[in-house]
């Protein structure tokens, strides 16, 4: 699936992460910012990377700011992002739950 | 604290704003920076602003939140938010905020970058697609590293045969030019049109190469400057803030060594910016001021005089100073550009 437009989801505040996709063309690129990267940076990479497969999303080039978000919060914001980002946000993709 | 927008050009809004920021040393209001803003928002405790924040285009401003605030950084991290969603909403998502250096660090917390950083203020840029983006999209050489490369960066409102010296001279003395188009539309010819001639006139120069210059090249005159003092020097301190930009970002990676411009008789403004990139620039960055050409007459080629004889319907005076290529867009759309510069913009 190809994304169709930049889209951003989630916040700045402590416990979250700011997700934002837009159109790449080399695989899936994370540009990532947290204080725990040392940590959990691997961790985090891979829930945003199998999100975006389980949408069928080969490309795109995802910022991230992570705030110390917990993996279900980084796999929902990854999700509200790609689901704007497809322009489904309507349909909401229940097989990735 | 609740959040709400409040509409700044409503007098009474704007008096209880000016009045909290006035308290937290925010103190220019002029109408440069304040008509530009799409979206303002308060954070309130009993009708009591304690925090506000502004969206115009795409940058943040006019950003304060009072010190009584517990948990500062806090209210900072879900200030920036809100404004980052509402852009997002307006589909804005390259940001930009120009601030002073103190508060750099704030600001790199939550995934802004900086991009430039001088004596009296810091401009930095969050989302996408960022700078790296900018210089990877520009094409570039197989010897870049051992080629002498050129930039320029022009408006060329419209690409007059002054330009075109200033481009063939570059071309003459380097390997490889890059010619910047300001891509910021508040000229009478639009970006795509000055972009389009530019490319037109200097066609036959196989080693010039033209881009646009993106957010990164701005008119320096649109800089945001509201946090500085009013005995500061706005002119000096944009000017500086561009040539660290264009140094750092554009430059290094572009292994781009010299700069042309061209040298400026009549305008104060233009002189100050050409000190600063004098001051800045070098030694990295060598900076080549080229003396203006003038025409058969012994008259000083300027964009302005040519804008001024289409103003005069004086199609004789415009020959003499664009190319071919410029004259024939200018005859084609006499009519127009007269309506435009007469409403003074593009509509």
């Amino acid at each position: 699936m190809d994304i169709k437009k930049t889209a951003l989801a989630g916040t700045l505040e402590s416990s979250d992460i700011q997700i934002t996709l837009s159109q790449g063309n080399n695989g899936i690129n994370i540009d990532l910012d947290s204080s725990v990267e040392e940590l959990y940076g691997n961790q985090i990479r891979k829930v945003i990377t199998d999100t975006l497969t389980a949408y069928g999303i080969d490309n795109a080039n995802v910022k991230a700011v992570d705030k110390g978000a917990l993996d279900c919060v980084i796999k929902a914001r990854t999700m509200a992002a790609a689901q704007r980002a497809l322009d489904t946000a309507d349909q909401p993709d229940w097989e990735v739950f | 604290m609740e959040v709400r927008e409040i509409n700044i050009h409503l007098k009474r809004n704007l008096t209880k704003w000016q009045k909290f920021l006035r308290f937290n040393g925010i103190e220019v209001f002029s109408e440069k920076e304040t008509s530009s803003i799409d979206k303002t928002f308060v954070w309130e405790e009993n009708g009591e602003i304690l925090a506000t924040g502004s969206i115009a285009g795409n940058v943040l401003k006019y950003i304060a939140i009072c010190s009584k605030v517990q948990g500062h950084g806090e209210t900072f991290n879900s200030l920036v938010s809100k404004l980052e969603n509402e852009a997002a909403m307006m589909g804005r998502f390259h940001l930009f905020v120009f601030t002073k250096p103190q508060y750099s660090q704030s600001f790199k917390y939550v995934g802004f970058h900086e991009l430039a950083k001088v004596k009296q203020g810091t401009v930095l840029e969050s989302g996408t697609p960022d700078i790296h983006d900018y210089i990877s999209s520009l094409p570039n050489f197989n010897d870049q590293k051992e080629s002498k490369i050129a930039g320029i960066v022009m408006n060329a409102n419209p690409f007059t045969n002054g330009h075109r010296y200033l481009v063939e001279t570059a071309s003459k003395e380097n390997d490889h030019v890059y010619v910047f188009v300001v891509s910021e539309d508040v000229s009478i010819f639009s970006f795509s049109e000055r972009f389009k001639l530019v490319k037109a006139g200097v066609a036959d120069l196989p080693n010039v190469i033209v881009v646009p210059g993106k957010e990164y090249m701005v008119s320096y005159a649109t800089f945001p400057a509201y946090f500085l003092k009013d005995d500061q020097n706005v002119g000096r301190f944009q000017a500086s803030l561009d040539a660290t930009l264009f140094k750092e970002q554009i430059a290094k990676p572009l292994n781009i060594t010299s700069r042309y411009l061209g040298n400026e008789p009549y305008s104060k403004t233009t002189n100050i910016y050409n000190e600063e990139l004098n001051r800045v620039l070098p030694p990295d960055v060598e900076v080549k001021i080229i003396d203006r050409k003038k025409n058969k007459d012994q008259d000083i080629i300027s964009a302005t005089k040519v804008r001024a004889a289409i103003a005069n319907d004086n199609i004789e005076l415009v020959k003499k100073y664009v190319p071919d290529t410029t004259l024939e867009f200018i005859k084609n759309n006499w009519s127009e550009l007269q309506t435009r510069i007469k409403e003074g913009s593009i509509k």
